[in-house]
């Protein structure tokens, strides 16, 4: 591996690089940094896989500040949602960090490999309609003060909010995949809110970065404590994610986003069978 | 009476300049610490933990103020670091503060809930 000969600068410099382009992709793409991070870390550099999963959930958290900030000031954001179903992912992501610590790490890779997978087939998923306004609510939605109103084009419109008990359980594992891997697990919180919960679309990818954050920092904790966090892994990584998220969020109305999404998806695919394979001790 | 839009302001807010600041530490931190070591080998392919001193936020804060203790810019390094990761924790607290204050019971005691679960991660 190349990185055996690197000095730490040429590797901060390189490595900062790679998650500016990450962080641009991810913001186009819809994906967070984390799952895209930690592969190139540690199939591109050489990384410790656990060092890679705490630079990776930091800058999680630094995206997930930053781009929640816009939506909550567009009112789109419901924080309510947001908070009674932090109670789940945020446990669950104890839970995750936990389990994550006695593991192997060849087992990690497949595990995350596997969920790499899964999170690609979910963001190919064609996003459905907006739900529609005139639905009764779950009725412990109701009693959970949940359905609220979204700005559109043609004013404030009510939303409803169905099945809380299966999409908060959900949120658990999402929380649970988070801690364990070092993710936002932004795929599967979408999966939650949108088709168990129906809540708007628009709504969910809202409220489900405020989320990602506040589950990031729940295990980040417990990463700290076991020393997966490398500070002078972790800045450059964070930094360079920070600065593209900012620039893909600038070049989203330009850019070519179906094609990228379809270069990029197939890429990811092909990162996360090498993750699985690598965790089996098949290496090329 | 407190509004949800004031809440949601003031959280938007702070989540922005706390993001910038850690940033900018984060930065400045990492030119300080790369011109304190130049040409040291980059260790992250093996794994070996972190100083005893990480695992806590109190000690490695006494750290990061003592010029003259080894790993002391490491230290201040990772203090921007931490102040990125504890913003999500602030978050909730504000938003917390902002239920209590529209007398909202519910979402007070679950952001408290919340607050509680990140605080048992980071001091457990």
């Amino acid at each position: 591996m190349i990185r055996e000969s690197m000095d730490e600068l040429t590797f901060d410099i390189l490595i900062s690089v790679a998650a500016f382009v990450a962080g641009v992709l991810g913001s186009l793409i819809g994906l967070g940094g984390g799952v895209i991070i930690t592969p190139v870390l540690v199939l591109g550099f050489g990384v410790d896989i656990r060092y890679a999963m705490g630079a990776a959930l930091a800058s999680v958290i630094a995206t997930s500040s930053g781009a929640a900030a816009a939506f909550l000031r567009d009112g789109i954001s419901n924080m309510r949602i947001g908070l009674f179903l932090c109670v789940a992912t945020t446990v669950g992501a104890v839970c995750g960090a936990m389990l994550a610590v006695v593991l192997d790490q060849s087992v990690l890779s497949v595990i995350f490999g596997a969920a790499l997978l899964v999170t690609v087939g979910l963001s190919l998923r064609k996003n459905p309609d907006a739900a529609n306004s005139e639905n009764t609510s779950d009725p412990l939605a109701e009693k959970l003060r949940l359905p609220g109103t979204m700005p559109t084009d043609h004013g404030p419109m009510n939303y409803s909010v169905q099945r809380v008990i299966p999409g908060f359980a959900m949120m658990w594992v999402a929380g649970v995949l988070s801690g364990l891997l070092g993710i936002g697990s932004g795929a599967f919180k979408v999966v939650a809110m949108d088709q168990l919960m129906r809540i708007p679309f628009k709504v969910t990818t809202a409220t489900s970065n405020f989320m990602i954050g506040v589950t990031a920092a729940a295990s980040v904790g417990i990463y700290l404590k076991r020393g997966y966090l490398d500070p002078a892994l972790v800045a450059p990584v964070a930094l360079g994610v920070l600065a593209g998220a900012f620039v893909g969020a600038k070049l989203l109305p330009v850019a070519p986003v179906k094609l990228l999404r379809i270069i990029f998806l197939s890429l990811v695919s092909v990162i996360a069978v090498q993750m699985v394979l690598r965790g089996l001790g098949i290496n090329f | 009476m407190i509004k949800d839009t004031q809440i949601q302001n003031g959280l938007a807010r702070m989540m922005l300049g706390g993001t910038l600041i850690a940033a900018t530490i984060m930065l400045a931190g990492l030119i300080w610490y790369l011109a304190a070591n130049p040409g040291i080998k980059a260790g992250d392919h093996i794994f070996s933990g972190e100083p005893k001193y990480f695992e806590n936020p109190v000690q490695m804060f006494q750290r990061a103020l003592e010029v003259k203790e080894t790993g002391h810019r490491r230290s201040f390094l990772m203090l921007g670091i931490l102040l990125l990761l504890i913003n999500p924790a602030l978050r909730v607290a504000f938003a917390a503060v902002g239920f209590v204050a529209q007398r909202d019971r519910l979402y007070a005691g679950i952001s408290l809930f919340v607050f509680a679960v990140l605080v048992f991660s980071f001091f457990w």
